[in-house]
Formats: structure tokens, sequence, C-alpha cells
């Protein structure tokens, strides 16, 4: 029994140590994680951030596993009346221009302003209820803090108000399979020729 | 069995540091019961918005302060910094990624920085930057009153720094006057960075465009002026909606906040 015990404090200093280890790696803000523990993205790449997101699907994700493919991207809010479900048909009729091969090969992702409301199972009645393709297209919920961020890299300005809803501006941004915005459309109900004529374009991957 | 007494004094040194710390933090001050007078809001809105008491740290962060935080943190040094959080100006004036030279002294406030690079060193600090609300709450505060809208003098100060160029030399943080919260220079010396800087319904070109359009802005049609008479209000206003993000600016820098 005696002889028990310096093991067991052995062992719970081990664990105790291991623990915060463990810890201290785990609550390194992204802004201050090391250089190398970031994967070689381009400089002007969306795709290095390192907020985490949760689709409508409930799966975690970075903006890094969208690499590899073209995105059409826009913010909204799931229970805005007034001009984001215009931006969706915008790009529903940008998704319904692109040639066969580009469709498939094209991402389209909606993030929510509303980190309170807009729960990935809200984000899921969404899809459903605007019919929106499993297969490209994405909906992301974030916490503000990182939906300030995102906003803020692709100029999109955005103010709650009393009420729990957003004024935004309507900005639709295309970027390449890197993550680098190639192209921004401000507005509403604009023609789609030239998102479209961007995503046709050679220099997209 | 030393090893273990040697980790519970190093875990009582630690604690006593956190208190010491805590109890006394030098570099940043309480509000307490702020209020602050949206410049645009929607009809819905209310016209004063309470702010949470929180802490602003008294000064904004410094070139010596800075330096820490790069040296620290070698992603955000002048050479390695990322594009997309900063842009090519970005701590234009230092001599070197790890030496701020004659242009930047030590006690002068850290400028040409982009709102990536101050919200990460406030998070490198366990702080925050201040939203516009809690900014705007701490600067409405004269030397003598918590509520300085109608100090005369200090209005009148106010309209001379924003109607005077910056001076070629910046001088050192806290060489102004403290105002009610015993917290300088939140006017008078530099612009700063607030934590929703991208909130102002207004777009870059304010000349062609007022920003008031149904086309860009989901509900700007109920965003009016609230206090027209507000001049520094407006012009801050103004400069926050001119930037992005990366942006750097050669009079703008950046404090914390922290909750109380």
């Amino acid at each position: 029994m005696t002889m028990k015990l310096p093991w067991l404090i052995l062992a719970l200093t081990t664990a105790t140590t291991w623990a915060a280890t463990n810890e201290t790696a785990e609550v390194l803000p992204p802004c201050c994680r090391p250089i190398a523990a970031q994967t070689n993205y381009t400089d002007k790449s969306l795709f290095q951030l390192e907020s985490i997101w949760t689709s409508d699907a409930g799966r975690q994700v970075k903006l890094g596993v969208f690499r590899g493919r073209p995105q059409v991207v826009a913010m909204f809010f799931a229970s805005c009346q007034f001009t984001c479900p215009l931006t969706v048909s915008d790009m529903k009729r940008i998704e319904a221009a692109l040639p066969e091969n580009l469709r498939t090969n094209t991402d389209f992702l909606l993030v929510s302003f509303d980190s309170r409301r807009d729960t990935p199972a809200a984000l899921k009645a969404y899809r459903a209820d605007r019919g929106l393709s499993p297969k490209n297209w994405t909906l992301l919920h974030g916490e503000a803090d990182d939906v300030r961020e995102l906003a803020a890299l692709l100029g999109v300005i955005y103010r709650p108000d009393a009420n729990g809803n957003f004024a935004h501006s309507n900005v639709i941004t295309v970027l390449n399979a890197e993550g680098e915005i190639i192209y921004q459309q401000t507005g509403l109900n604009l023609p789609t020729d030239d998102i479209v004529a961007k995503l046709k374009s050679p220099a997209m991957p | 069995m030393s090893g273990r007494r040697h980790k519970i004094s190093l875990a009582a040194l630690s604690l006593f540091v956190t208190a010491a710390v805590w109890a006394a933090p030098p570099d940043m001050a309480c509000v307490y019961n702020g209020v602050y007078t949206p410049l645009f809001r929607s009809l819905t809105d209310p016209t004063n918005v309470p702010v949470k008491n929180f802490r602003l740290d008294v000064t904004p962060a410094t070139n010596a302060k800075f330096l820490e935080f790069v040296r620290a943190n070698p992603r955000w040094q002048r050479s390695q910094v990322k594009r997309i959080f900063a842009d090519e100006n970005y701590l234009k004036h230092w001599a070197g990624d790890l030496d701020p030279g004659t242009n930047a002294l030590p006690d002068q406030p850290v400028v040409w920085v982009s709102w990536f690079a101050a919200k990460a060193y406030a998070q490198w600090q366990g702080k925050r930057l201040p939203t516009v609300a809690e900014w705007e709450a701490a600067a409405a505060a004269s030397p003598a009153f918590a509520d300085g809208t109608k100090d005369v003098a200090f209005q009148r100060d106010i309209f001379r720094w924003y109607s005077t160029a910056a001076p070629a030399v910046l001088p050192g943080v806290g060489s102004g006057p403290a105002n009610f919260w015993g917290i300088h220079d939140l006017h008078g010396l530099v612009w700063e960075w607030v934590a929703d800087f991208n909130t102002a319904t207004v777009t870059g070109d304010a000349r062609g465009d007022t920003g008031l359009d149904r086309q860009l802005f989901c509900g700007a049609g109920a965003v009016g002026a609230k206090d027209v008479e507000n001049f520094p209000a407006f012009m801050r206003y103004g400069f926050r909606s001119s930037l992005k993000a990366a942006y750097t600016v050669h009079n703008l820098g950046f404090r914390c906040a922290k909750d109380l």
C-alpha cells in the first residue's frame, strides 16, 4: 500500500501536466498560432481563416474545406423579409445560367449574420424551403465575432437592429478555387452575365 | 515528492501574480452606466442605447507594446503578414520587422495597423476591441463630467482637433488630459479602430452615394440621422465607413477593451 502512493502521485502529476500542455495548445487563439500550423494558402486566400463554422448538416468546418472549387458567396439571414430572398434568387439564377460542367463544379455558399436565430436546424429548414441542392449549396452558421471578420473580408457592411434583424449591404462574391476574391457584385436583381462570364473564364481553375 | 512541492509553490506564485494583476490593472479604466446615442438608427431602434459597464485601456497601444506583440507572434511582423489581413503600408514607418526605429518612438501610439492586426493584438492580450457604442460612450466624457456633451470647453477642444491636420510627429500616449474615467487620448491624438467599424451604412464614396439606396442596403430606408449637430460624431462615422479591414492609415491606431 505504501509503495503504491508515490506511483499514484506520479501518475496524477503526469496526467495533470499532460492535460495542461494539451489545454495550452487548445486555447491559443487563432491570431497567435505559429505560422507553421497554417497550410500553404495564397496571401489573398479567404481559405486561410481559422474560424470554425457549422453547416446546416451540423458539420464543423473551416473555410479551407472549400478549396479546389470556385465559390459563389453571399451573407444573409433566414428571417430576412426584404433583400435576402432576392440575393438567394440571384444566386439560383447564376447557377441555372452556368453550363452543366461548370454548374456541378461550382459551390454556392450562404453565410448567416444571425448567430442567435440561424442555428444549423433553422438553416436546414431554410434550405428545404428554398430548394437548395445539397450537392453544391452550403449554409453556414458562425459565432458573431467570426461573422464580423468574414464580413470585413468580403466588404459586407451590416448592423443588427433592436428587433434582432440586420441592415446589410447586398454583395455576391466569387472566389476562385484558391479562395481569392475575383469578382464582386453589389446590388440586387442584376444581370448574371458578368458573374457567369467570370466563372467561365479560363483563369478559373 | 519535492517535484510536487515545487509545483504547489509555483501554483501559489502564479495565483499571487494573477491576483496582483487582477487587483490593480494599471492600464485600464472602468466606464460605468454608459449611454450611446447612435447617429443613424432604424425607426424601431431606441434613441439611447445603454452600454454595459466595461474596461478600456487608458491609452492607445504603443509602438513598444506592439513590438512585444510581433516579437511573440511572427505572423504579424511586417514581412510575414498576409496581404489579406493588412495592406502593403502595414507598419511602413518602422525601420524593420523588429525595429520600430526613429520614426516610431516607443511611447507613440502604433499606427499603420489594420483592423485584423489590432484585433489579433487585443486577443493576444486577453482583451478585445471596443465596440462603437463602448468607444463613443467612453469618449463622451469630458475631464469633469461622465457626459461631456454639454461641456462647452470640451466640445470646443474636440472641434479644434478635428479641424487641425495631424502633426508630423505624433506626441506620446497619455500626453492629453485624462477624462472623467481616467482615460486619455480618445480625442486629439489618433483615430482608433473599433470592433464593429463595418456597421456604418454608408458606401465608400459618400459624395456620389448617400448609401440610403434600397438596392444596396437591406433596411436602409428606415435609417436616418439622429443628431445632425454632432459634427465630430459625423466625422468619426464618415471615417469609419470609409475603412476596410485591411487598411492601414498614418493616424489610425487602436486601444483594447475588456468585459468588467
